[in-house]
């Protein structure tokens, strides 16, 4: 029972640090259209997962690793505005994905979950994971702070903050280098192939009521935290998956703002 | 003496395999007032994007001030074409214009920047405006707002990229109006030939190639200004070529 009461207390810390990386990098794609780069980012960073296994080494750091890598490479391929970039992005998640398949079958004695990378268990987070949750909230509020007023300048009119002399490419592969760092600490919470409906929505849905982009992270929180925490609670006492419980909740909160703004 | 506020000398550009601009030799004085004109695709965005240093010449040389043009780009106030803002992004007016006073270092907004903001508002009668999101502004208004975020650099050298796309009659002739006031090198792309009666000093009809106008206005308002676009084109070509 005590177990118990400390994993779920574990859960809504989750929740708490989860909700915060919500707001700032959630909305931070959401005004960038950086969400299917970041899902790339997070699928195709399955082959760290993968390699880590097969190395036997901190699967944390095999997918931060990977992760990192590919977010460099997207930075650098959507810098320059490649055509056909879509398709890229879609290769990469495709060869990310296959390359953390086939070390996991090279793995002698595989038992690990799958299931548990792909779709997470928040229920399961262990104390070294909020630890580093905390450490890419605390850089992402910062990063945000210190450069609020470039990063809105190049989400809103990139050649403008060109002319300004703004260091676009720098900050450009910065807000790909923390999405990649908040894809991985999501993982094991929310999995890899939810974290992106999850990104999006609080801040899609705090972009109704924001007037600015202040107003808009920090609305983006409570309401991260309210979606994660009832789904927690819901599927704790109908003991079903926390994660599918979670987005179906998101997945509603989004529905009523879609069609509410549609009248 | 005259100074020079922009020098190209055997201009040439390409994206690909075509030539977009070719053999551009042109100085536009300090104080002047230029206007750009030419077909679509003629390569006018281009040319200034190039005045800007957002992309490189394939051959051939720009200066701004005596400055290549990654040096001088505190001097330039722009206005882009109106095509790729992102306009989910909650973000109000004034921060949208304050935006032009952003710089490599320069991250927060001080006093100066402030008392800036409101004399440029003022200038361009767009007070009411600041605390709206920019993405529920008019074309008109949007417009407005950043021609003063382009005025708020304190620019030399002023480049609007069709300022007046999108604009009502009346909006075009104050913001012509508020142009022909303004004292500063200016560089202005439009489809619109209203601007050639409003104070213009010469028109640049840019089609690949760029060929120098210096009396076209006159011309103009002594036909009381009933040009149409094309006509005006043909009449720019003939003149060049002959
Ligand atoms: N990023 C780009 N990559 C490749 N070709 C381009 C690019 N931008 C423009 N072009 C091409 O260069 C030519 C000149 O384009 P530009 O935008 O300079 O024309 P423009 O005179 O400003 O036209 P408009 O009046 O329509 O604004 C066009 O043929 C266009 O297709
Ligand atoms: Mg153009």
């Amino acid at each position: 029972m005590g177990e118990m009461l400390h994993f779920f207390a574990n859960s809504f810390f989750a929740a708490a640090l989860l909700s915060v990386a919500i707001g700032v990098v959630g909305s931070l794609m959401l005004i960038n259209r950086y969400n299917y780069l970041a899902a790339s980012i997070a699928h195709g960073s399955y082959g760290g997962v993968g390699m880590a296994l097969y190395l036997g080494s901190s699967i944390l750091l095999g997918a931060t690793l990977f992760a990192v890598a590919l977010a460099l490479l997207l930075a650098f391929m959507t810098y320059r505005r490649h055509r056909h970039l879509d398709i890229f992005i879609g290769v990469l998640w495709a060869v990310g994905m296959s390359i953390g398949i086939i070390f996991t079958d090279l793995t002698p004695g595989y038992t690990t979950d799958l299931l548990s990378y792909l779709f997470g268990d928040i229920l399961m987070i262990p104390n070294s994971d909020l630890w580093f949750m905390g450490a890419v909230d605390l850089l992402a509020t910062l990063f945000l702070s210190v450069f609020y007023h470039q990063l809105l300048a190049i989400a809103y009119d990139k050649e403008f903050a060109l002319t300004r002399s703004v260091p676009v490419a720098l900050l450009h592969t910065c807000t790909l280098l923390l999405i990649a760092l908040t894809i991985v600490m999501s993982i094991r919470s929310i999995g890899l192939i939810l974290v992106i409906a999850l990104f999006s929505i609080p801040p899609y849905i705090a972009e109704r009521f924001a007037k600015n982009f202040w107003q808009m992270v920090l609305l983006s929180v409570p309401i991260a935290f309210f979606i994660i925490a009832s789904g927690l609670t819901i599927a704790y006492y109908l003991d079903i998956s926390a994660t599918a419980t979670i987005i179906l909740l998101a997945a509603l909160a989004f529905s009523i703002t879609f069609l509410q703004g549609e009248r | 003496m005259r100074l020079p506020a922009v020098e190209v000398r055997r201009l040439y550009f390409r994206y690909d395999k075509e030539y977009v601009l070719e053999d551009v030799t042109a100085t536009i004085w300090d104080q002047e007032y230029i206007a750009i004109i030419g077909p679509n695709g003629g390569g006018k965005s281009t040319f200034i994007r190039l005045l800007l240093g957002l992309v490189q010449p394939t051959k051939g040389e720009i200066l701004l001030y005596n400055k290549p043009p990654l040096q001088a780009r505190h001097l330039v106030g722009y206005l882009p074409q109106n095509v790729n803002f992102n306009l989910e992004i909650p973000l109000l007016a004034r921060e949208v214009i304050l935006q032009g006073r952003l710089g490599p270092k320069k991250f927060r907004f001080d006093a100066t920047d402030y008392k800036l903001l409101a004399q440029v508002a003022k200038e361009l009668e767009i007070d009411t405006l600041l605390d709206k999101k920019i993405a529920n502004l008019s074309g008109g208004e949007r417009q407005r707002v950043l021609l003063a975020r382009a005025l708020i650099t304190k620019p030399k050298l002023l480049i609007l990229d069709e300022p007046t796309a999108a604009v009502d009659i009346n909006a075009q002739k104050r913001i012509y109006a508020i142009l022909k006031t303004l004292k500063m090198t200016k560089i202005v792309i439009s489809h619109d030939i209203n601007i050639l009666l409003e104070g213009v000093d010469r028109v640049f009809y840019l089609n690949r190639r760029l060929f120098i106008h210096e009396n076209i206005p006159l011309k103009l308002k002594n036909n009381g200004g009933h040009f149409c676009e094309m006509e005006l084109f043909e009449e720019l070509k003939r003149r060049c070529d002959g």
